[in-house]
């Protein structure tokens, strides 16, 4: 089983989630996991690093249409940095470019929260 | 002449340049903006369009320039082959003063209409103008044709991709389905594939059982959504159905609540849920491949839910399976495992539980050197509960017969005690008696069982007095005994209902007559041989039939 790795560190009021691996179908509920317990702590802001993230199925995609929703609501987001060209072309194949901030560098996304 | 070959020698570098220029390029808007400038160069017009034909010959705007935006007329209807005759168009020709309409070909066909509009100059197009841009136009074919390919290319590149990343879902998902999981994870994986692949943020899983549906996750309000639900018949539906497509009623109801699409989860052909789905964010209807990429997702994840209802299933008969094997146990321990000797008489039984556990019950037990306390019992219900009642029974009886009162008394209290320690309706047909090897005295006293027989010399005496069934209320009014002088060669039958009831295979009873006719007819020189006889007479009266309750007898012979 190809490995999946989430964790999620601060960046003053932004929380970054960096995903690491295979996303898939197996592993989306640990991503899951990982928003749920920022929801619980009521950090709203977000921005996924998908540096070390190899491969995202539909179901990892799900995901974050899931949660982003919620994070709107509460003046939030989620927006992506640092994907790899395949990833992002599957980001793109599903029309997620529409809805969601892509960023070449984690630190343009968090500028863009600070604006 | 010298002014008229420069002339030539300009229209042909022109036209090589041109040629040149859009080749250059797969760009479609790149190649029309530059055949629309050349145009207006050349001929001194400031207007000018292309409209570019697709497949079916419907013509779509795809290029224009200086041309009044009019809003108000949008040439939906506007065909390759009737645009000559077209009204609306040729009001639009007239409007932005559009002078010149020449067709686009190609080897076959026509690709397309270039519209110009009237030269600053004043001058009418003449023949070698519109030869010209004939000329312009079969060099723009090419690349126009060209680009288009590409552009069909890309698209269908991108459908490709898009069926890949479908595919690849689907083996993400079935990878994840073919273990076991909780009906709830894989309601939830299959939403999460949904949304993520088509862009709906609104989903509902259903699955039919007998009950009629349950939603096991729902992004709609779940109380609407049920109220909605429990109007429609399922099972009818058993394709794919656009909710905004239909007349359905049903179907109109869902829609208000924004359901966009019903998916039907099949196995077999047979409807075995649903999967609801609301508007795509990004807008647009679903097309035909989402709707079969969701109707394989379906599929898969219908399997895995029966799958795991299944084995929920089987679980709980595993469960169910262990209690009667516990309840089973428990039976065997409490009937006695040797039956006490005596000098007059001569004791024999047999207890076969049936499949689901009953509660049958004997015993013999020795009160002195001269008694023998003998008894049978039937505790009401199945299964562990049975089972307790009759191991509650068992003590009892173990502790009363140690008391030393007279079977009257003892019959009193342990009415008592079972009424007391019996919950929900439970009750015990019972018959005790003390066999007394010193008088040859048989007393016993009957609470609500079977009468047992007593056979002398081919005549059936029943033993019926007592009184009321065990447990069912404390002891009221005392209970009644009989006592009877045996002799040589009685035989006493105590039996349960599981004899005189046992089927065979034309659902028809034992019956008492039976087992009394026989018990007349027994002669035999001991207990056992007694008890095998009614044994073999019952098994071979109800054949292979499966018994149903459990069968107990206990047979004294007296010598």
């Amino acid at each position: 089983m190809a490995d999946f790795k989430v964790s999620s560190r601060e960046q003053g009021q932004v929380r970054i989630i960096d995903v690491r691996g295979y996303l898939d179908a197996h592993t989306a509920p640990e991503l899951e996991n990982e928003f749920n317990k920022l929801i619980d702590n009521e950090q709203f802001k977000v921005v996924v690093n998908f540096n070390d993230l190899n491969y995202i199925s539909s179901a990892g995609l799900g995901v974050f249409m899931a949660y982003v929703e919620t994070m709107r609501e509460h003046n939030g987001d989620i927006k992506f940095s640092n994907l790899k060209d395949d990833v992002y072309n599957i980001f793109d194949l599903l029309g997620f470019p529409v809805l969601y901030e892509f960023y070449d560098k984690e630190e343009d996304a968090i500028v863009k929260y600070n604006q | 002449m010298q002014t008229d070959h420069k002339i030539v020698l300009r229209n042909l570098s022109a036209l090589v340049d041109f040629s040149n220029l859009i080749n250059s390029s797969l760009d479609i808007e790149f190649i029309l903006n530059n055949l629309l400038l050349t145009c207006f160069g050349k001929f001194h017009t400031s207007r000018g369009a292309v409209y570019l034909a697709d497949k079916s010959g419907a013509l779509r705007l795809s290029a224009e320039k200086g041309i009044k935006k009019t809003h108000d007329y949008i040439p939906l209807e506007l065909n390759i082959h009737s645009y000559k005759t077209d009204k609306e168009f040729i009001n639009y020709l007239k409007e932005n003063k559009i002078v010149l309409v020449q067709e686009i070909n190609s080897d076959k066909d026509i690709i397309g209409l270039i519209l110009l509009g009237g030269r600053l100059t004043g001058e009418e197009y003449s023949e070698d103008d519109k030869d010209f841009l004939q000329t312009f136009l079969n060099i723009s074919a090419t690349a126009i044709q060209n680009s288009t390919s590409v552009l069909e290319l890309v698209d269908l590149n991108k459908n490709l991709d898009t069926k890949v990343q479908q595919l690849s879902t689907l083996f993400d998902l079935s990878k994840e389905f073919s273990a076991i999981l909780e009906i709830s994870q894989v309601s939830k994986l299959l939403g999460y594939s949904i949304i993520g692949q088509l862009l709906v943020s609104k989903y509902a899983v259903v699955i039919i059982n007998e009950a009629g549906f349950e939603v096991l996750d729902s992004k709609f309000p779940k109380d609407i959504l049920k109220r909605t639900l429990s109007d429609l018949d399922f099972l009818t539906l058993n394709s794919p159905i656009s909710c905004d497509e239909t007349e359905d009623k049903n179907c109109q109801k869902l829609s208000e609540i924004g359901i966009e699409l019903i998916v039907p989860m099949q196995i077999k052909q047979n409807t075995k849920g649903l999967i609801l789905l609301g508007k795509r964010i990004v807008g647009g209807s679903f097309s035909k491949s989402d709707i079969e990429f969701v109707s394989s997702l379906g599929s898969l994840a219908i399997i895995s839910i029966e799958n795991s209802l299944l084995f929920e299933e089987a679980l709980e008969k595993q469960r169910l399976e262990k209690d009667l094997e516990l309840a089973k146990k428990i039976q065997q321990n409490l009937l006695p495992s040797k039956l006490p000797k005596m000098k007059n008489f001569e004791i024999a039984a047999y207890n076969q539980a049936a499949k689901q556990v009953g509660g049958d019950y004997y015993d013999a037990i020795r009160l002195d050197d001269n008694r023998v306390l003998i008894s049978i019992g039937d505790v009401s219900g199945k299964g562990a509960q049975a089972a307790l009642l009759m191991a509650n029974l068992q003590a009892f009886q173990k502790s009363i017969s140690k008391l030393n009162n007279d079977l009257i008394d003892a019959s009193n209290l342990l009415n008592d005690l079972v009424s007391e320690n019996t919950t929900d309706g439970r009750f015990i047909t019972f018959f005790w008696g003390i066999l007394n090897d010193e008088t040859k005295q048989f007393e016993s006293v009957n609470m609500g069982h079977n009468p047992p027989l007593l056979i002398r010399n081919s005549k059936i005496q029943k033993l019926k007095l007592g009184g009321m069934i065990l447990g069912v209320m404390p002891t009221l009014t005392p209970y009644k005994s009989e006592v009877h002088e045996l002799q040589k060669d009685d035989i006493l039958i105590l039996f349960t209902d599981g004899i005189t009831e046992a089927m065979n295979s034309s659902n028809q009873e034992y019956s008492d007559e039976r087992l009394e006719k026989l018990a007349t007819e027994l002669n035999v020189d001991n207990a056992d041989e007694a008890l095998k006889i009614i044994l073999d007479d019952v098994k071979k009266f109800t054949g292979s039939t499966e018994q149903s309750d459990d069968i107990t007898i206990l047979v004294v012979k007296v010598n």
